[in-house]
């Protein structure tokens, strides 16, 4: 239990089901949840609208984003509806070709980090013991050592490696607060019946943790990942807004370090920097809003609010 | 030296920035040929007229805005890389001012020079009355002593001099420098690009290298009165050697930790004197106050230059170099990759128009169209490539692909090479961008492991210095070895011979014949492509200050970071 | 005591974890400090000095890994970072001294700020759940989190530009002042802090909201809470001493999670603003590749995040009763 005692953050749920058919249930089940909830609802309708955007963007986009065919620092007109940077490039081709590394980005580095996540935290919970408390310090190691300086170290290291090296980088620096939420929920999870029973039936540890221990800890996972995504997208785009990306791909954060390379904001092309920052800041809030959805989903004192407020309403 | 142009968009000075004032051709020059010269003493002009009317106006202050990219350490040590452009010139001064734009010499430290003993010695006449701001003479010991102290401390020797100097000696009111063989070129570096300390305060400094240097005393126009991590003022050196000069009377440096705020501070009309990279500058700065604010961007030193290495298929063959020459639209690069700031270069390696006078008109004129599509295709077919169906060139099945390497901090150079891509690629030759990181560009372009580099010389006054980086045979190495500077190893013993009796000739007539056939080589062998010419930052604001250089009175490069430049801009400029 | 005491045995495990790392990274990766000291110095500097610039930088392959770790260690314990390749031949803890306390300031202070403010707002829409309040608020912070802090930055420089700003745009005080300490440079300081500092509360201040406003759900939902509401105790006092002083612990502990976030944010907020501080060093470091620069950073940013940990684990571990009586 090393560490418990200090970073842990109160509001964790654990909120155990005790049917390893749950993998079927559970997801349908949390769909329907969030689908009533307005907030989770607008911010899957703009994760939809980019992840269109980033599926369809040869067909979308008006021009070869990288081409420099136009006349430089455009203002917005009816052939380029955002204008054009410094280079003759369309803006809007390059957002909607943008969407599609950032949406990689975020999406692939939040994977790896859950992954790394669930793997550290249920095998700390599981193994117990010096394992657990070797494992659980290293969690805490890496939840306390500024990530930002680490990332770029690294990143500053395996300099023009592009967006491998950032999903990298992210992944290694993210996991450790999903781990950390991950294990006392597996902890409270071992001991239950339905796993003794499993293991009683002789099942394989790798069985119990694969069909047993992690179908009830999917809510909270899908949290893990959506924060984790969050978190990716953001860092991803602070990386390559200092130049530490590869600044000849097309994504959001490159956007920006161009165009602030170009002092954009001063020099009369401000959509260069706004509309991807604002790109960036409407992606990392729809997850952020589907991710308190589900929030209060997995916690059960954050759902005795939902109802309490339908109680209220006739009231206010 | 500038710090290298940082790849973060706040803190970025674009690489040009850097090379204007860099001075660290060291290697470069070292192998110098021997056997006689010209003895003779060159007319230098008194350093009494340059700009400014004879009775100007005292006082007002000089606020500069460029772009150090760091924190001032409140060290003044113009030895120190990172402290030569806060000291070097404006407080220690160097024996004669060479004008980089038009190689014009004007008398500081020394009166005059003279060569002798078939070049192999260079005596300097030192200035009478020539005070240290603390009261102490100036004196042809304390510069013997100086070079003296750069062969004790090599760290100190930042252009090599010890390098081609086998002594340097006071004689009376003159120093003597003895050379191993004669190397003329290396006037500029002993003259210019040194400055002369106090020998009654470095003598006693155990580690001049490592030296602060926190309160400089020097013979320079201004004093250091005040300095913090984020400013640095200067005040007017009531007894400096030009009498009434300075003018005025405070100079402040604040330091600017990016273009973006350092962009802001100059558009805001805080500071007169800029030495920045201002993406769209009209609209950013100029349009801000049309009659007061004014740029001027000379070209000067050293091209950027695509660097073909010649070893390697199918670089090895000359009409491919020669059509990836007429292939790559300059014109394209320069306008949308800079704005248009940086103008595009010439095959000839002449920089234009500051040396106009040194171009080759009858190789220019039969070189043609820097940019000729036509032209590259055919001599690609003639070298036996055909285009194919993708658009691009083939030879037994093989597509003409090449790979270019280039800095991925540089950020207009990420930018100009997509743009060269592009233009390649339409040419049909395809090219594959690698950026990569500043210490792997080093490893590679010594050791010769790449197809196309995008790099610039550091150059110098006269477009000798860039010839010699680019094409000295003795500044190549096998693959594999660390080449010091001719990175795309072209070797040819007739340009190795013209660059060697260069070195050994102070005659300008004899220099000029030299350069004209070395231009006929870049054009015939093409072993780089120059592509855009580097420029001097400059940007001023008259209305307080008057007297800055002009494209009519280029009386000094005008950047603020170019030393020891900016001690004759702040000499000369005074209140409106 | 005994917790105390277990945050301290953490700390150092801790510090020597970050330490560890910082000494196998550069021998992980490609590149070579003393290299790309030359490199940047090309030609200035003696290819003689290698072999001094490999002993200053613990390059010296005569020493087995094992004693270069030893003697790096040593080297550390005495802050010698070597010299920064940047600020040649300006020693790196010097340049980082410069630095690190605006960057413990600007930290410090919005990290308070935002601390207080957030579990303050995070208490009142807890309490006033499911209101409009909480309906407005709690989303629209969690919106705010998601926004990239160095764009709001320069967004916020933008529009103060454009307005002709009262407030000044970047830096840490004015050009031309010395640094002092007087009242008017400190009026200065806290002018240029001001942007900066509101950029990193408005970005940063929704994760305190979220967690404390979790927390006081939970402890709303408690029997003393309910039990002390039914007395009729007034809902102010409720809220603050009941449910509030509960609430907060867990939220206090949760300070190591934000720190290290806060603290990234504002590097890349420096770096917008000019600031003097250490985000902006990081980036030259690394513009520079000057490796000694970067890793003394990371060093010095990660012992203040651990210190500032231990330090709300200390004020934790004396605030709350059930850690007390664990001992």
């Amino acid at each position: 239990m090393y560490g418990n005692a200090t970073l842990d953050d109160g509001a964790l749920p654990i909120t155990p089901r005790s049917s390893g058919a749950a993998w079927l249930r559970l997801p349908a089940r949390m769909l329907s949840a969030v689908s009533s909830n307005r907030k989770a609802v607008f911010g899957l309708l703009i994760l939809g609208v980019f992840t269109a955007m980033a599926i369809f963007a040869p067909l979308i986009a008006p021009y070869n984003p990288h081409g420099t065919d136009f006349l430089p620092s455009a203002t917005p007109s009816r052939d380029h509806l955002l204008g054009t940077t410094s280079y003759g490039q369309d803006i809007l081709s390059q957002v909607i070709w943008g969407a599609r590394q950032t949406l990689i980005i975020g999406g692939l580095a939040g994977l790896a980090a859950t992954l790394l996540s669930v793997l550290v935290g249920v095998s700390a919970a599981y193994l117990g013991g010096i394992a657990d408390h070797i494992l659980s310090v290293f969690v805490d190691i890496f939840l306390v050592i500024p990530a930002l300086p680490l990332m770029i170290i690294i990143a500053a290291y395996a300099k023009g490696g592009g967006m491998w090296v950032l999903i990298g980088v992210i992944a290694i620096t993210g996991w450790s607060f999903g781990a950390r939420q991950i294990r006392p929920q597996a902890l409270s999870l071992r001991n239950r019946d339905f796993l003794e029973s499993a293991r009683v039936r002789g099942e394989s540890s790798a069985y119990i943790i694969l069909f047993e221990l992690l179908p009830n800890m999917i809510s909270l996972t899908v949290a893990i990942f959506l924060g984790a995504a969050l978190y990716a997208v953001l860092a991803a785009a602070g990386l390559q807004f200092i130049g530490l990306g590869n600044a000849d791909e097309i994504s959001w954060g490159t956007m920006l370090y161009w165009g602030e390379n170009n002092e954009a904001l001063m020099t009369g092309s401000p959509l260069w920097i706004m509309i991807p920052g604002a790109c960036i800041a409407l992606l990392g809030a729809s997850v952020a809003l589907i991710n308190y959805a589900v929030d209060e989903l997995g916690n059960p004192s954050l759902r005795v609010t939902r109802r309490k407020r339908v109680r209220r309403a006739p009231r206010t | 030296m500038r710090p290298s142009r940082a790849m973060f968009p706040v803190t970025r000075k674009p690489f040009w920035a850097s090379l204007v004032s860099s001075v660290l051709v060291v290697i470069l020059l070292a192998a110098c040929g021997s056997s006689g010269g010209l003895s003779q003493s060159l007319a230098v002009a008194p350093a009494m007229h340059l700009g400014a009317a004879p009775h100007a106006k005292m006082g007002g202050t000089v606020i500069i805005d460029n772009v150090s990219g760091s924190l001032w350490t409140c060290g003044f040590n113009p030895y120190g890389p990172s402290s030569a452009m806060l000291a070097a010139g404006i407080v220690y001064e160097p024996l004669i001012y060479i004008n980089p734009l038009n190689n014009a010499q004007q008398s500081w430290l020394a009166t005059g020079y003279t060569w002798g003993n078939g070049n192999k010695t260079l005596t300097f006449s030192m200035r009478a009355g020539v005070k240290w701001s603390d009261g102490k003479p100036l004196t042809a010991a304390d510069v013997a002593f100086t070079f003296n102290l750069m062969k004790k401390f090599s760290g100190l020797d930042l252009q090599a001099v010890w390098t081609v100097l086998s002594g340097v000696r006071q004689q009376g009111n003159k120093v003597v420098f003895s050379f191993k063989q004669p190397a003329v070129p290396f006037f500029y570096y002993i003259a210019d690009q040194n400055y002369i300390l106090p020998q009654h305060i470095w003598s006693k400094i155990k580690n001049p290298v490592a030296y602060n240097d926190s309160k400089p005393v020097g013979s320079g126009p201004f004093l250091m009165k005040s300095c913090s991590p984020q400013d640095i003022t200067y005040v007017r050196n009531p007894n400096y050697w030009q009498k009434g000069k300075p003018y005025i009377s405070e100079v402040r440096y604040p330091a600017f930790l990016g273009n973006q705020p350092g962009n802001l501070f100059l558009a805001q009309g805080k500071a007169n004197w800029g030495g920045q990279y201002i993406p769209n500058v009209k609209t950013y700065y100029l349009s801000r106050d049309t009659t007061n604010r004014h740029i001027w961007y000379p070209p000067a030193g050293s091209d950027v230059l695509l660097y073909l290495n010649q070893t390697v298929y199918p670089l090895n063959i000359r009409a491919v170099r020669q059509a990836i020459s007429y292939g790559v639209n300059r014109t394209k690069v320069s306008q949308l990759g800079v704005y248009g700031y940086l103008p595009p270069a010439n095959q000839l390696g002449i920089i234009q128009p500051t040396w106009q006078s040194w171009y080759n008109k009858s190789v220019g004129a039969q070189y043609g169209a820097s940019y000729n599509m036509a032209k590259a295709r055919a001599l690609l077919r003639s070298a036996g490539f055909k285009l194919g169906s993708n658009g691009i060139f083939q030879k037994g099945g093989k597509p003409l692909s090449l790979s270019l390497i280039n800095n991925s901090g540089y950020t207009d150079w990420v930018a100009e090479t997509a743009i060269l891509r592009d233009s390649l690629r339409a040419v049909g030759i395809d090219v594959k961008l690698q950026n990569i990181s500043g210490n792997d560009i080093t490893a590679r372009e010594g050791s010769g492991h790449f197809q196309l580099l995008y790099y610039s010389p550091t150059g110098g006054p006269t477009p000798y210095y860039q010839y010699r980086q680019l094409l000295y045979g003795a500044n190549s190495a096998p693959i594999g070895q660390t080449a010091a500077s001719n990175y795309e190893r072209y070797h040819s013993t007739t340009v190795d011979n013209l660059l060697d009796s260069y070195a050994k000739t102070s005659n300008v007539a004899q220099q000029h014949a030299i350069i004209n056939q070395i231009q006929a080589v870049m054009v015939r062998d093409v072993p780089v492509v120059p592509v855009l010419q580097n420029v001097n930052w400059f940007q001023f604001d008259t209305s307080q200050i008057v007297g800055w250089p002009t494209p009519q009175n280029p009386y000094a490069a005008p950047a603020p970071y170019d030393y020891p430049d900016w001690e004759v801009v702040l000499t000369n400029v005074h209140q409106k | 005591m005994a917790v105390i005491i277990r945050r301290l045995e953490f700390f150092f495990i801790t510090l020597w974890a970050a330490l560890t790392l910082n000494f196998i990274l550069p021998r992980l990766m490609p590149g070579d400090p003393a290299l790309a000291m030359m490199a940047r110095y090309r030609g200035r500097l003696n290819p003689a000095a290698l072999n001094a610039l490999e002993v200053a930088f613990g390059l010296k392959t005569k020493q087995n890994i094992f004693q270069q770790y030893v003697s790096y260690l040593n080297n550390t314990i005495h802050l010698q970072f070597g010299t920064s390749v940047t600020y040649f031949p300006d020693s790196v803890i010097h340049v980082v001294f410069q630095a690190l306390p605006w960057t413990l300031a600007l930290a410090g202070i919005t990290t308070v700020i935002s601390f207080v403010l957030g579990t303050f707002i995070g208490m009142i829409v807890a309490w006033r759940r499911g209101g409009a309040v909480d309906g407005l608020l709690t989303p629209g912070f969690v919106i705010l989190s998601a926004v990239p802090y160095f764009w709001l930055g320069l967004i916020a420089i933008y529009v103060f530009s454009v307005s002709h700003a009262f407030l000044p745009l970047g830096f840490g005080y004015d050009e031309g002042s010395t640094i002092q300490l007087s009242w008017p440079f400190v009026k200065q300081v806290l002018a240029h802090a001001t942007l900066p500092a509101i950029t990193i509360i408005l970005t940063s201040i929704g994760g305190w909201i979220l967690t404390m406003r979790n927390n006081m759900l939970g402890t709303l939902s408690e029997d003393y809470v309910r039990m002390a509401r039914a007395k009729g105790l007034s809902s102010l006092r409720t809220m603050m001493l009941y449910a509030g002083r509960n609430a907060i612990l867990p939220n206090l502990t949760g300070f190591a999670l934000a720190l290290g976030f806060v603290v990234s944010g504002l590097l890349l907020t420096e770096i917008v603003f000019s600031y003097p501080g250490v985000g902006y060093l990081f980036l030259q470091a690394v513009d520079n590749e000057d490796f000694p620069l970067m890793q003394a950073l990371f060093l010095f940013v990660t012992v203040a995040v651990l210190l500032a940990v231990l330090l709300a684990d200390v004020v934790n571990a004396l605030l709350d009763p059930r850690t007390r009586s664990h001992s």
